[in-house]
C-alpha cells in the first residue's frame, strides 16, 4: 500500500461528506453485499463518483446498502428521486454506469434498456 | 473469489454495518521485515452466538449460493485466503458485544492478493445510509496513517475542547 495514495483518502472523504449536505434531487443507492462486490459493485461506485465529480453534479448523493434481493443481476443500483420515483438498473459495467450519470443524473433521461424490475408497457 | 484484500474488507465491513455497528475499526499492518500482513476488522455491532459463529465458518464453498442471505460467506473466504497464505484467522464475537475478525498472512506469499483499492473500500463503507464511523489505522515499515469518516463532518458531537471554544468565540464575534 502506498502511503501517499492513502493520504488522498481524507480529501476524497471530505468531498463526499460535503456532497451529502441538504436534500438532494437524486440519491444513488448501490447494492454492496457479497454478490454485488463479487460482481464489481465497488468499481461501479468509483466510476460513478468520478463521473459525477467530472460533470460537476452537486444534486446527487451516493450511498451503499446490503443486498437488494437481485443477486442474479448484479451489479445493481437504485436511483431514488426527491419526488419519490425509483428506478433500478442492473447488470452494470463501467460504461453503462457512466451513461446513467450523463443521461439520468445530468439530463434527467432514464436509460430505458438498462432498467429492470418494471414493465415498460404497463 | 476476491482478487483484492480490500474487497474482503469491504464485504466484512458491510456485515458489521448490517449488524448495527456504529463504529467499524479497520486495522492493517504491513510488516515487510517480519513478512506479515495483518488485517483486523472490529465492530460494535450486535455480535453472534456460538451456533451462528460455527455456521459462518463451516460454510461449504461448493454449495450453490441460494437466494437466502449468504450470511458469513465473506468470513469463510477471508479465512481461506489467510490459511492459504501461511497465516491464521481468528474471530471473536459475543451477542451484544460486537465482532472482531483478525486475518494474518505471509506478506511475500505468492498467492497473497494485493490490498488493492483501499481508498474506495473505505469511501464505500463511509457511504452507508446508517450513521457509522469508519476508522482506518494503517501501519507499515514506511509509516502510519489514520482516518475516521467522522472527522470531516460538521456539527460533530464529539468535538475537542479547543474546537468548542473556537466555535463559541466565532459565534460571539458574529
Amino acid at each position: 500500500m502506498n502511503l501517499d495514495e492513502l493520504k488522498k483518502l481524507k480529501e476524497k472523504a471530505q468531498r463526499q461528506v460535503a456532497l451529502r449536505e441538504g436534500q438532494k434531487k437524486y440519491r444513488v443507492v448501490i447494492s454492496m453485499g457479497t454478490s454485488g462486490i463479487a460482481a464489481g459493485a465497488r468499481e461501479i461506485m468509483k466510476t460513478m463518483l468520478d463521473e459525477i465529480e467530472k460533470r460537476g453534479l452537486d444534486d446527487v448523493e451516493v450511498r451503499v446498502t446490503g443486498e437488494h434481493g437481485l443477486e442474479d443481476v448484479e451489479p445493481v443500483i437504485r436511483i431514488e428521486e426527491s419526488g419519490g420515483e425509483e428506478t433500478t438498473y442492473a447488470r452494470l459495467d463501467a460504461e453503462k454506469a457512466r451513461k446513467i450519470v450523463s443521461e439520468h443524473l445530468e439530463k434527467g433521461r432514464k436509460v430505458d434498456n438498462l432498467v429492470v424490475g418494471k414493465q415498460k408497457n404497463p | 473469489m476476491f482478487d483484492e484484500l480490500s474487497l474482503n474488507i469491504l464485504d466484512i465491513g458491510m456485515n458489521s454495518i448490517a449488524a448495527g455497528a456504529t463504529v467499524v475499526q479497520v486495522t492493517i499492518i504491513e510488516d515487510k521485515k517480519a513478512d506479515w500482513l495483518i488485517i483486523r476488522i472490529r465492530d460494535n455491532g450486535r455480535g453472534m452466538d456460538d451456533k451462528t459463529l460455527r455456521r459462518v465458518l463451516t460454510k461449504n464453498f461448493s454449495t450453490k449460493v441460494t437466494r437466502k442471505k449468504p450470511i458469513g460467506l465473506g468470513l469463510a473466504l477471508l479465512r481461506q485466503t489467510s490459511e492459504m497464505c501461511g497465516g491464521t484467522f481468528h474471530i471473536r464475537s459475543r451477542p451484544g458485544d460486537g465482532t472482531s475478525v483478525t486475518a494474518s498472512m505471509r506478506f511475500s506469499h505468492v498467492d497473497r492478493p494485493p490490498l488493492g483499492d483501499l481508498n474506495t473500500t473505505i469511501l464505500a463503507l463511509s457511504s452507508a445510509s446508517s450513521p457509522v464511523d469508519i476508522q482506518l489505522d494503517y501501519h507499515s515499515n514506511d509509516g502510519a496513517f489514520q482516518f475516521s469518516s467522522q472527522e470531516g463532518k460538521r456539527h460533530e458531537p464529539r468535538r475537542t475542547q479547543k474546537t468548542q471554544r473556537e466555535s463559541a468565540a466565532t459565534s460571539r464575534a458574529a
